[in-house]
């Protein structure tokens, strides 16, 4: 475990990254305002565990402000942040980054876990069950989480069922304002874009596959399909995949597409969608990286077993399939857009983190009368923030009329 | 320049290496057809000035030259876009570059003149930049020249401008007019890079954002493609009424510049000529507005004019100013450069594949063939011939036109009355 030193000329250099951010975050300047004004977060113990770089940070900057007492984790895979670390530092937040990997993460996220939150906001559910598994007492005090993706969501949900989840958890990602945007807008922009950065090539007329078809396998798809790609999906469920012929792709199952798969993107959030022998069916030097979920997805194991990588390029390792051949991972097969990447991009994380902030000020406000369980965040937040950015961007919603509602209620 | 023996100069030798590595791995054409083409032996003690954009593609093709027995100067076409890690590979292997990373506009003309007096027989140009200052500054140097073959749209109205006033004796290689270099790298590898640069500089969202594109050429078309097919709401600034109207069939809202720039949160310049966001357009920018060029010239947001004008200029993040005009804040790119290429890594490997073999066939067709003066566009037989090795290159196969397939001209034309 690593505390990195504070370094005021970093910290100069996160501030600007962070304002710059802040620029593009007006929904979530409005709600830091109002929280500030109502007290309603004042003295809670708030553990931020969202990927930190600064969009994120503008969310525990504006919990600082409104007098919550905010500490921040970020695992060692999300990218070295140095400078966001400092900034933060700097305006009394305390960091918990991690940098060495899996065993310091879990170092990191024990400390974070030590400043006894009340309100985690987690992404991934990574720390939400650690504090299940480690630290029965503080779970049994706290007032309850708030879940950022799928993938976090789909493990917690598995642990209700169980009767394992002690906390009232707030499903962001289950809010339409979030997995309509952010997955697909979001993570299918940053993730395409960060292929092409990374790899300077082309993507008109290569063959993806996306495993998953998901709000973030959909948006992949999306994105790669409008740069000129030809896009091939593979799902499990024969909806989706129905669904994803509609959109334009082609749909396989990832045996059948591997062979010609020049990129692969796997988007499912769910451990072993690749195996060892499908990446043995990919033709050779295809690319490998992971949106949305992470590294997990791939058979990364498989591939360093068959000896070490060869670095290409900055954030590119040649592997050994097994078979003769070779596939190129990217960011080792982190979440691209993440690790290779400055994440989303900043208007999406305005949605998706105002809807962050407004949940974390309903836990504070109501989450002690929750019951345990994953819980939806209210229609009106996120119809109150849709309106408001509808209304940045120029546009305007259709008024209800008397008349209006009344057709609405014929039968 | 740094010694060759220190661990800095091997360090970034590897790195720049390994980026060459890179674009071989992709670039099928130029390993194939025109290694090939060029293994003759007409290139052998020919003295070659490669001035294009200094990155691993240029290199690469620049070591294709050298490797076909070619003498090789080489030197960056724009001060910001020359990359280190490339000179140094370059330098390792015995050529000559002329150009540091890092320079500014004063030290990239003194580059310049050294390319000029290595006394090139030959210039591989982009927007005519050594031409134009041999012909300007070395005027014997510049009469010993014995071809020119030129990269971009701006550099060929240069040289047509040159051969109309009488002041072009040697001939003169369109590259950009190819079908293989036009078609592809102005749209495709302009259009991808710079979107990617935009969002890569700024990490804002693209989808839903207005953006106007000013220019609709070639490499106009391919920003506001590109950027309507990832979601932003596009708008064109176009002089010519035909592009215009085809802007407009493509979907684009197209108007005035004082009609479409008001409101727009990211302006791409993109019209090969100067200032087209100058002065007179500044007051329609609203405050937060990104402006980032992608045509040749670097005043094409006239940043000077920006420089001027603004009560304060700052810098929030690598590759941002932000001038404070009155009470908004204008952003621009990477100081006005060619956006793709100063702040991202230039076009894709693939796109420059076929440009550079464009460039490559072409020198070896300026070498071999007795051209008059003029500005000459390559033969479409070699155009053909690198589009066909491109596709075989991914196993795609193409029908031959059969005979009873084309219409029957002479028949209908046999036998017709002459007026």
């Amino acid at each position: 475990m690593t505390i990195l030193p504070f370094d005021p000329a970093l910290a100069a250099v996160g501030k600007n990254k962070i304002d710059w951010a802040g620029r593009g975050m007006p929904l979530l300047g409005a709600i830091a305002k109002r929280l500030s004004q109502t007290g309603s977060v004042n003295g809670i113990r708030i553990g931020i565990a969202l990927v930190l770089e600064p969009k994120t940070a503008n969310l525990a900057l504006a919990l600082k402000t409104a007098g919550a007492d905010v500490s921040v984790f970020s695992a060692s895979a999300d990218g070295p942040k140095a400078d966001v670390v400092a900034a933060l530092q700097a305006e009394g937040v305390t960091v918990f980054a991690a940098t060495g990997g899996a065993a310091d993460d879990l170092t990191m996220a024990r400390a974070l876990l030590n400043t006894a939150p009340q309100i985690l906001l987690d992404d991934g559910a990574f720390v939400i069950r650690l504090a299940h598994r480690e630290f029965p007492g503080l779970v049994a005090g706290m007032i309850g989480a708030v879940e950022q993706t799928a993938s976090g969501v789909r493990p917690l949900a598995e642990m209700h069922k169980a009767g394992q989840l002690q906390l009232p958890v707030l499903s962001v990602n289950d809010a339409r304002l979030k997995h309509i945007f952010d997955n697909v807008y979001g993570t299918g922009q940053s993730c395409v874009m960060a292929l092409l950065d990374v790899t300077n090539l082309q993507i008109a007329g290569r063959r993806v596959l996306v495993i998953g078809y998901g709000w973030v396998g959909r948006g992949v798809a999306l994105h790669c399909a409008a740069l000129g790609a030809r896009v091939t999906v593979a799902e499990l469920d024969p909806i989706k995949a129905l669904q994803a012929i509609h959109n334009g792709h082609a749909a396989r199952s990832v045996s059948d597409a591997a062979p010609t798969a020049e990129v692969v993107f796997a988007a499912t959030g769910i451990a072993g969608v690749l195996t060892p022998d499908h990446v043995r069916l990919l033709p050779d030097g295809a690319i490998l990286c992971t949106a949305g979920g992470g590294a997990f997805e791939l058979p990364m194991d498989h591939l360093r077993s068959q000896g070490p990588p060869r670095p290409l390029r900055r954030d590119i390792a040649e592997y050994q399939t097994g078979s003769g051949k070779s596939v190129l991972v990217i960011a080792e097969g982190h979440r691209i857009n993440h690790t290779a990447a400055e994440g989303n991009p900043i208007e999406i994380m305005d949605l998706s983190l105002s809807l962050q902030a407004s949940a974390a000020e309903l836990l504070a406000l109501a989450g002690r009368s929750m019951s345990p369980g994953i819980h939806r965040l209210p229609d009106t937040i996120e119809t109150a923030l849709a309106v408001q950015r509808v209304q940045l961007s120029g546009g305007s919603i259709e008024p209800m009329t008397p008349e209006l509602e009344h057709a609405m209620r014929r039968w | 320049m740094l010694a060759h023996n220190t661990d800095e100069f091997r360090d970034l030798v590897e790195d720049g290496r390994a980026r060459i590595a890179w674009v071989e791995k992709h670039a099928p054409v130029l390993t194939g057809l025109v290694r090939n083409t060029l293994s003759d032996g007409s290139l052998k003690g020919v003295r070659i000035a490669v001035v294009v954009h200094l990155e691993a593609k240029t290199a690469f093709l620049a070591s294709i030259l050298a490797d076909a027995g070619a003498e090789v100067i080489v030197a960056g076409s724009n001060p910001r876009t020359t990359h280190g890690a490339v000179v140094a590979a370059l330098r390792d292997r015995g050529l000559t570059v002329v150009s540091e990373a890092d320079g500014d506009m004063a030290t990239w003309e003194k580059e310049l003149l050294l390319a000029a007096d290595h006394q090139p027989h030959y210039i591989i140009d982009d927007g005519a930049e050594l031409t134009l200052r041999m012909a300007m500054h070395r005027p014997e140097l510049f009469r010993q020249l014995k071809g020119v073959s030129e990269e971009t749209t701006t550099g060929t109205a240069r040289l047509l401008a040159m051969a109309a006033a009488g002041n072009l004796p040697f001939p003169a290689l369109t590259a950009n007019n190819a079908r293989c270099k036009h078609l592809f790298d102005n749209r495709y590898g302009t259009g991808q890079t710079t979107i990617q640069a935009i969002l890569r500089l700024t990490n804002r969202q693209i989808a839903g954002a207005p953006y106007v594109v000013v220019g609709y050429g070639y490499v106009g078309r391919g920003i506001a493609e590109y950027a309507k097919r990832m979601g932003a709401q596009t708008r064109v600034i176009e002089c010519d009424p035909v592009r215009a109207l085809e802007a407009h069939m493509d979907g684009h809202t197209v108007g005035a510049a004082r009609d479409m720039l008001p409101g727009a949160s990211v302006v791409v310049t993109a019209t090969g000529g100067m200032r087209a966001i100058g002065s007179p357009e500044f007051r329609f920018l609203s405050t937060d507005v990104v402006l980032a060029n992608a045509g040749h010239h670097d005043l094409e947001v006239d940043v000077d004019a920006l420089g001027h004008e603004a009560l304060s200029v700052s810098a929030p993040r690598p590759g941002i100013q932000t001038y404070r005009l009155g009470a908004s804040d204008i952003h621009v790119l990477s100081g006005g450069a060619l956006v793709n290429i100063a702040g991202g890594s230039g076009h894709p490997v693939e796109i420059m594949d076929l440009t550079f073999a464009v460039q490559g066939l072409g020198a070896h067709y300026l070498v071999n063939t007795k051209l008059a003066p003029g500005v000459h566009v390559l033969p479409k037989k070699i155009d053909d011939s690198i589009a066909a090795a491109k596709l075989q290159s991914m196993g795609i196969h193409i029908d031959q036109p059969r005979q009873e397939q084309q219409d029957d001209v002479i028949g209908l034309i046999k036998g017709m009355p002459q007026p």
